[in-house]
């Protein structure tokens, strides 16, 4: 993907793998390619003046688009809304801090689908490169693609200009590409963990909020993790205590929320890199923490 | 406002004579009129808190009124008393909360005048959530918490031998019908916040002094991070002589004393480089 674009391929639109429109049998209307993501970055000269193919469902105002059939992205203005199959919940609880020995970042894997827990082991922190793990809140579908979209726009700027892309300028991509979405049903709520000259903590969401700082949990479970993170987050811990206050924080949140729960799952990231906390550094030899045993733990 | 009084006042004692010769309309509230409309919307923000351990039970709670983005009144008091051993904490509409929590007492005061003992915890909390369910579907909105000492003085003697305390009472009484008996319940838009921390740190052997540590803890986590709380906390300790009330605590010094620790841990930071 990242490749064939340095190398100009140039793929026909239609077949493009993502937003076909084709398939819509509506291949007459011509689509503005060029105006949205014309992301040229600084260089532009080194950027081989390749925009980004990026096909944005059409949004309401756009003039084209009251004569467009019936598309699942967003309804036209005149014709009845696409019932939804079930109502999209955004329970979740991720969470990040930074302490002196990097950052952690935590999360829950339930995938919840109205009062269905449509998925117990879902993962919720990507990589996004060797020192930047990004979590995701929201809706899980606009997550997975927008981290992948991430990726590849992370790893042309690698290749186009030799050097990585800092955390906050990747903030700041993030921010703009979601900017054409605001005000439709895309719901996306990232927290940026990673390492560049010092830990970062970004937290990026689709109504256009771009923050950075030192704590952030996200989701229905948020509230029951701020209050034991404010309770005992210091920049002191050392990281086998961040560890311990990081899963004790979504445990608690999973005890309390029911979109939140199942396993806990823990990155640490550092200068020399993200590293996924296999527990058996800590105390049990399963990959993921099954919460129901860590129940009995504290219990006991 | 007046409507509402008189609906309630005949839908709970019918064999009262002052009232049978009224004149005032017996239909429901709002039942096929139009609502009047809200000069404001109206904001549930609070946190109270309320928990039982071997020492009786301890009931905290934040004293701000807020009023949709205004702070309304800054020392309002969340925590009313009913009588000597019951305790009510109140949230949502403060003043449906006066309001129902003056109705209640008024209630508890007939019945122990006719029948000579004390209503239990339980049954007051009967008795508010039948005093509520015909506004079920209103906007009225009424969330407490009564938290009790039943005395069983001329009671049964089943009551007496207990080994765990039973009797202190926890009961979540709420206008739309819940009537839940509990050890621990945490209400309004500060909650989440609070129920974490009450949720790692309370048992059943906690002593009176670890109990109000945790309590205020609690309520100051959640004022810390819910817009909707804040100034002062309040505390309550029921126990078998009654409740007992804790000096009114500013959090505002201790917001003061953590943000004096957070500048102190920067100035640390920017010492340190960032090694391994």
């Amino acid at each position: 993907m990242a490749l064939e674009d340095v190398c100009s391929f140039k793929e026909r639109p239609v077949q493009h793998k993502w937003f076909s429109f084709s398939s819509l049998g509506d291949a007459a209307i011509p689509f503005p390619k060029s105006d949205y993501y014309n992301l040229r970055l600084e260089t532009s000269e080194n950027n081989c003046g390749v925009p980004l193919h990026f096909f944005i469902p059409p949004l309401p105002h756009s003039s084209s688009f009251i004569n467009r059939p019936l598309s699942s992205f967003c309804p036209p203005k005149n014709s009845m809304t696409v019932q939804r199959p079930f109502r999209l919940a955004h329970g979740t609880t991720t969470l990040g801090f930074i302490f002196q020995g990097g950052v952690i970042a935590a999360a829950d894997t339930r995938a919840s689908a109205g009062g269905l827990v449509a998925c117990p082991a879902v993962h919720k922190i990507t990589p996004i490169h060797s020192h930047l793990v990004v979590t995701s809140s929201g809706s899980g579908a606009d997550c997975m693609l927008w981290e992948r979209i991430l990726i590849r726009e992370i790893r042309l700027y690698q290749l186009r200009h030799g050097h990585r892309l800092s955390i906050r300028a990747t903030a700041k991509l993030l921010s703009s590409m979601l900017h054409p979405f605001k005000g439709t049903e895309m719901c996306v709520a990232l927290t940026l963990c990673g390492w560049d000259n010092g830990p970062k903590l970004i937290y990026v969401c689709s109504d256009g909020a771009r923050l950075q700082g030192d704590v952030f949990s996200v989701g229905s479970g948020s509230p029951y993790a701020y209050g034991v993170l404010d309770r005992e987050l210091r920049w002191s811990l050392s990281k086998g205590e961040a560890i311990s206050l990081a899963r004790e924080a979504v445990f608690r949140a999973t005890h309390r929320d029911a979109y939140s729960g199942n396993n806990v799952d823990l990155f640490h990231i550092t200068a020399q890199g993200w590293i996924h906390i296999a527990l058996h550094h800590i105390m049990l030899a399963v990959k993921m923490c099954d919460l129901s045993l860590l129940c009995h733990y504290y219990v006991q | 406002f007046i409507h509402i009084l008189c609906v309630g006042f005949l839908a709970v004692s019918s064999e009262d004579p002052f009232l049978t010769s009224s004149s005032l309309p017996t239909c429901l509230p709002f039942a096929s009129s139009q609502s009047v409309p809200l000069p404001f919307p109206m904001a549930h923000g609070t946190t109270t808190l309320a928990f039982m351990f071997q020492g009786g039970v301890m009931a905290a709670a934040d004293t701000r009124s807020s009023c949709s983005g205004l702070v309304a009144c800054p020392a309002s008091q969340k925590i009313l008393p009913i009588h000597s051993h019951l305790v009510g904490l109140t949230s949502g509409t403060s003043a449906d909360c006066a309001l129902w929590k003056r109705i209640l007492a008024r209630e508890l005061r007939l019945y122990q005048l006719r029948h000579g003992r004390r209503l239990s915890t339980s049954g007051a909390a009967k008795l508010l959530s039948h005093m509520l369910h015909p506004f079920k579907g209103t906007e009225l909105c009424v969330a407490a918490t009564l938290c009790g000492w039943d005395g069983g003085e001329t009671g049964p003697g089943s009551r007496g031998e207990t080994t765990k305390n039973q009797m202190t009472e926890l009961f979540y009484v709420c206008s739309d019908g819940t009537r839940l008996r509990g050890m621990l319940f945490s209400v309004g838009s500060g909650s989440p916040y609070a129920y974490s921390i009450l949720d790692q740190g309370v048992h059943w052997g906690l002593s009176v002094d670890e109990a109000k540590s945790i309590a205020r803890e609690a309520v100051y986590r959640a004022t810390y991070r819910d817009a909707y709380s804040g100034n002062c906390v309040d505390m309550y300790h029921i126990t078998s002589k009654g409740w007992t009330r804790r000096n009114r605590e500013d959090l505002k010094e201790e917001y003061y004393r953590e943000k004096e620790r957070r500048k102190h841990e920067k100035t640390e930071r920017r010492d340190v480089t960032f090694s391994d």
